[in-house]
């Protein structure tokens, strides 16, 4: 009793207590007791450049690596660190500009997680390791007295051009190998065959500029499209006077369609019989008659306004106004997206987007041909997810005996249904090369810890080239900042000039690799500098640019047995919603979640950040009985998950949707446990012609938990005005002017 | 009960008060003539420990080296950075004579390293706070042309009386305002006077 009595603290004492620290704690922070005297140091360079004046800023160009549309960057460094990187004004992508996602990149040079020393496997757990000791395991697997050939050895990566993906296909050719899988979750393969199928080019010139009129299926050419820097400067001026309009059908707005003068809520999966019931009533108008061939004319009398309304759950009478838009503003732009493709039928309806284009002339006008690269060896990757099947059917039939990883994390993007995790722990030696370590990494034998991209070299080709063709070159913005990280080209170099010195070991390092192939290109820049002053301008400039050269789209081919059949999808008793994910324009398909300034900047249609949501649209709350915050299951064949409820009027009543992104079971403390993961969810339902994953087109279930959670959101309460009078209205007839003024 | 509330209120203030200045360094009358600060702050700092006991009375005071040839950076930058390290040794190697002498040994030894010599910072400012060393070198000694160990001086004192530099001015918020308050000549030449800047802006940014 008695120590109860002393160990008691009252409310007096506790305050008094307070009252003293906290006292000290303010005086700590404030006065000139903050100005330290010894307690950092301040140190000079022992011989820089002249330049270089401690406190002002020198820019160098690079190349951003966030995603595949390669814009050319600038960074600021002072004293030695890069603190904030520009778009890159000689770059024909970016044109001087960037995004938020590009910005971010410094993040990953700083990422209080990041990987700093190679990791080896140990039982069960990967522990610290010098390179030594790393490489030591690796070249008992791939060494040079390796036997390991063809299918044996794989090399999974994202999307990779340049001299990254020339090294691998040249390790790889050691091991009379051409493994090189190319894998992404959100692959835009089925809009590319179809492309490819149509045109002739994968990526043909989309000229937006050029354009008055935009119908876009889904496709966020804003946000998360394939060249989003390049698009919004392009998109400024197609608003600029005469106005263009762009109208945009989706299931669930995003960016662009948030952006769009006209956005139609489509139903899941029709996107291909609404563009066809387009094209129906675009061919009975004389001037596009003679467009099409007539047996394609004939098979379009199927989708009359009353039955594509039906399926499409749009109002048929949007199928008049839309082709009366058509006809009156030309040339227009028919732009298909993942919403669209990203289903059973994908590449129908693609393909019967792409037919508008063709009825409506825009072959040659908006759509032209790319400039031919003059070094094909050097395009990017074709990644898709029919990659990710063919690996794990290698995997499983156990032939596989050494796998290295970079840039891409299957375990977090796999649906459930395909199950690589489990094959990929039988393969004997995995490597994986990375920032910091994921889940994929979490699984392989030795991890290696790769400098970050402002610290690397590298050449980079963007999958869309609008202007002739850019290379975009990359140079470290900083001394490493981690003694232990080595660059990707340098590691696979180290291997290569074991089994092939002949070839490799003249040169010392990944930069006199590059180096020297970018002087040997130095003919067809038509350049008159010396090699090293070549070499330098190239550095100075940030890209090498092959300009524009004038091709015309030949062929342009249209096969009637791939248009989408106008049939109305079976309803599910069970599975009553579609699910449409989307994909943020900052975490893409998760690889982002690591960088905190992407975690905390609001999404743009919902303000939300830090966490995933479930949106919902409030009508179908309403049924429901749903509010802001419940948090609900949704669950669909494959598994399911609980995330709160947004309601969200942007969605079609039908539908809910969980962005990509989150719920990360390792990838350092900013994404880890945070938000759901919906890949988990994807039912195994792929494109019938491409085999790609239809990301779109599961169905699912929602049940409410009970629960209620506040979300963490920028937006203020729903209701208009902030749920104050900011503005009071009054009709005019209640009004009395005298009492008023 | 309401006296005893308003008395505890009272005594918790009182405690503040008084951590307040039990917290506060006292003020000592140490540096140098009109360095008193106006919001009750110690003026001198403490005595650094440096890498190398730098003599700046040697170079400013004896050899009347300008102190910007070696804080070259102060008139170009916000900042005055400390000398590169091959501006030390671009003179030293023309002066054998005094290499032999443990101090010019040690810098020798950092330059035969290819080290940067890790000194600490004396007056350092905290972070939210910008200061431009450019601005006021080109106001006092380039517009002004006042002598420059007087415009430095403003704030770092007369650091060619001492050896390793010891903060001797409080450099805080009332201590640059009261700068900021004065009539200063606006040029040599222009006798009309102008006052610092008082926008929280120019120096929170």
């Amino acid at each position: 009793m008695a120590t109860e009595k002393k160990m008691g603290v009252d409310r007096r004492d506790f305050l008094k207590v307070l009252g003293i620290s906290g006292a000290a704690a303010t005086l700590a922070g404030c006065g000139n007791t903050s100005i330290e005297s010894g307690a950092e140091k301040v140190q000079a360079y022992v011989q820089p450049e002249d330049f270089v004046v401690p406190g002002n800023s020198v820019f160098y160009a690079s190349t951003c690596t966030q995603c595949p549309s390669h814009c050319g960057v600038m960074g600021r460094v002072r004293e030695g660190r890069v603190l904030k990187l520009e778009g890159n004004p000689n770059s024909t992508i970016s044109k001087g500009k960037i995004c938020g996602l590009g910005q971010a990149s410094v993040q990953i040079q700083y990422n209080p997680d990041r990987l700093t020393t190679p990791m080896v496997r140990n039982g069960d757990s990967l522990v610290p390791a010098t390179w030594d000791q790393a490489m030591t395991v690796i070249k008992q697997g791939l060494g040079k007295d390796s036997v390991i050939s063809g299918e044996e050895i794989v090399f999974l990566t994202g999307t990779t051009s340049g001299h990254q993906k020339v090294l691998i296909n040249n390790f790889l050719n050691n091991f009379n190998s051409n493994n090189h899988i190319a894998y992404d979750a959100l692959s835009n393969h089925v809009g590319e065959t179809v492309r490819e199928n149509v045109y002739g080019y994968s990526n043909p010139v989309q000229k937006i500029k050029d354009a008055k009129l935009i119908i876009s299926f889904g496709n966020d050419f804003l946000g998360s499209g394939l060249s989003p820097v390049y698009m919004a400067t392009q998109y400024a001026h197609f608003r600029k006077a005469p106005r263009g309009t762009l109208v945009q059908i989706e299931p669930r707005m995003t960016l662009t369609g948030g952006n769009a003068d006209r956005w139609y809520p489509i139903r899941p999966g029709t996107e291909g019989i609404f563009a066809l019931g387009l094209a129906n009533a675009l061919v009975q108008h004389p001037e596009y008659d003679k467009a099409i061939p007539d047996e394609v004319k004939q098979a379009l009398q199927a989708y009359d306004k009353r039955t594509v309304g039906e399926i499409t759950g749009i109002n048929p009478d949007a199928i008049t106004h839309l082709v009366g838009m058509m006809w009156e503003r030309t040339p227009t732009l028919i732009l298909s997206g993942a919403t669209a493709e990203g289903q059973k039928q994908g590449y129908q309806n693609a393909y019967a987007i792409e037919l508008l284009n063709v009825i409506l002339g825009n072959v040659g006008k908006t759509i032209t041909a790319p400039t031919e690269n003059p070094f094909p060896q050097m395009n990017p990757t074709n990644a898709t997810y029919q990659a990710l099947v063919n690996l794990n059917e290698q995997l499983s039939a156990k032939k596989v005996k050494a796998c290295l990883i970079m840039g891409v994390n299957p375990i977090y993007t796999e649906p459930t249904f395909v199950g690589i995790a489990k094959n990929l722990k039988q393969v004997p030696l995995k490597v994986a090369m990375v920032t910091q370590l994921d889940e994929t990494a979490e699984l392989c034998d030795v991890v290696l810890p790769l400098l970050s991209p402002v610290e690397d070299f590298g050449t980079y080709v963007a999958e869309y080239q609008p202007e002739g063709v850019e290379i975009g070159i990359q140079q470290p913005l900083m001394e490493k900042l981690h003694p232990h990280t080595k660059s990707f080209g340098d590691v696979l170099l180290t291997l290569l000039k074991e089994r092939d010195p002949k070839n490799y070991s003249h040169y010392p390092d990944y930069y006199s690799y590059i180096r020297e192939a970018v002087i040997k290109s130095k003919p067809v820049f038509k350049s008159s500098m010396t090699d090293d002053d070549f070499w330098d301008s190239t550095l100075m400039n940030g890209v090498l640019h092959i300009p524009v050269k004038e091709s015309e789209i030949k062929e342009v081919k249209i096969n009637i047995a791939d248009l989408p059949k106008a049939e109305k999808a079976p309803a599910d008793v069970n599975y009553p919603f579609y699910f449409v994910p989307s994909i943020k324009a900052d975490l893409r398909d998760g690889r982002h979640a690591n960088l905190p300034w992407l975690q905390e900047s609001p999404d743009p249609m919902t303000t939300v950040v830090w966490d995933s949501w479930v949106e919902i649209n409030p009508k179908t709350a309403e049924e429901m009985q749903i509010r802001e915050g419940d948090v609900l299951e949704v669950q669909s064949s494959m598994g399911s998950v609980t995330a709160q409820a947004y309601l969200f009027p942007g969605i079609q009543p039908n539908t809910v949707s969980i962005p990509f992104g989150q719920g990360h079971t390792s990838y350092g403390r900013y994404a880890t446990n945070r938000g759901v993961n919906p890949f988990k969810l994807i039912n195994p339902i792929t494109d019938e012609k491409t085999g790609e994953l239809a990301l779109f087109a599961t169905k699912v279930q929602i049940k409410k938990t009970g629960d209620n959670k506040k979300i963490v959101k920028d937006e203020g309460p729903t209701t208009l005005q902030q749920g104050r009078k900011l503005v009071v209205t009054m009709a005019a007839d209640k009004a009395e002017l005298s009492k008023e003024v | 009960m309401i006296i005893r509330k308003i008395l505890f209120v009272f005594s918790l203030l009182a405690l503040i008060v008084a951590s307040f200045s039990i917290n506060a360094e006292p003020f000592k009358a140490g540096g140098a003539l009109g360095t008193q600060t106006i919001d009750g702050y110690n003026a001198l700092g403490p005595q650094v420990e440096q890498p190398i006991e730098f003599p700046h009375y040697i170079h400013a005071k004896i050899m009347k080296i300008n102190c910007m040839y070696c804080h070259t950076y102060a008139r170009r930058s916000a900042v005055s950075g400390i000398p590169r390290l091959d501006k030390c040794i671009g003179c030293h190697k023309m002066i054998p004579e005094v290499r032999d002498r443990p101090r010019i040994k040690k810098l020798f030894w950092y330059w035969d390293n290819h080290l940067s010599i890790p000194w600490k910072k004396v007056h350092d400012l905290p972070d939210f706070v910008r200061f431009n060393h450019e601005r006021h070198i080109q106001r006092f000694y380039f517009q002004d042309k006042r002598p420059v160990r007087e415009v430095c001086g403003y704030c770092h004192g007369d650091v060619a009386n001492m050896t390793t530099a010891r903060r001797v001015k409080a450099i805080s918020m009332g201590w640059c305002i009261d700068c900021h308050k004065k009539d200063h000549q606006i040029s040599a030449v222009n006798l009309k006077t102008t006052n610092g800047p008082h926008d929280c802006w120019m120096c929170h940014k």
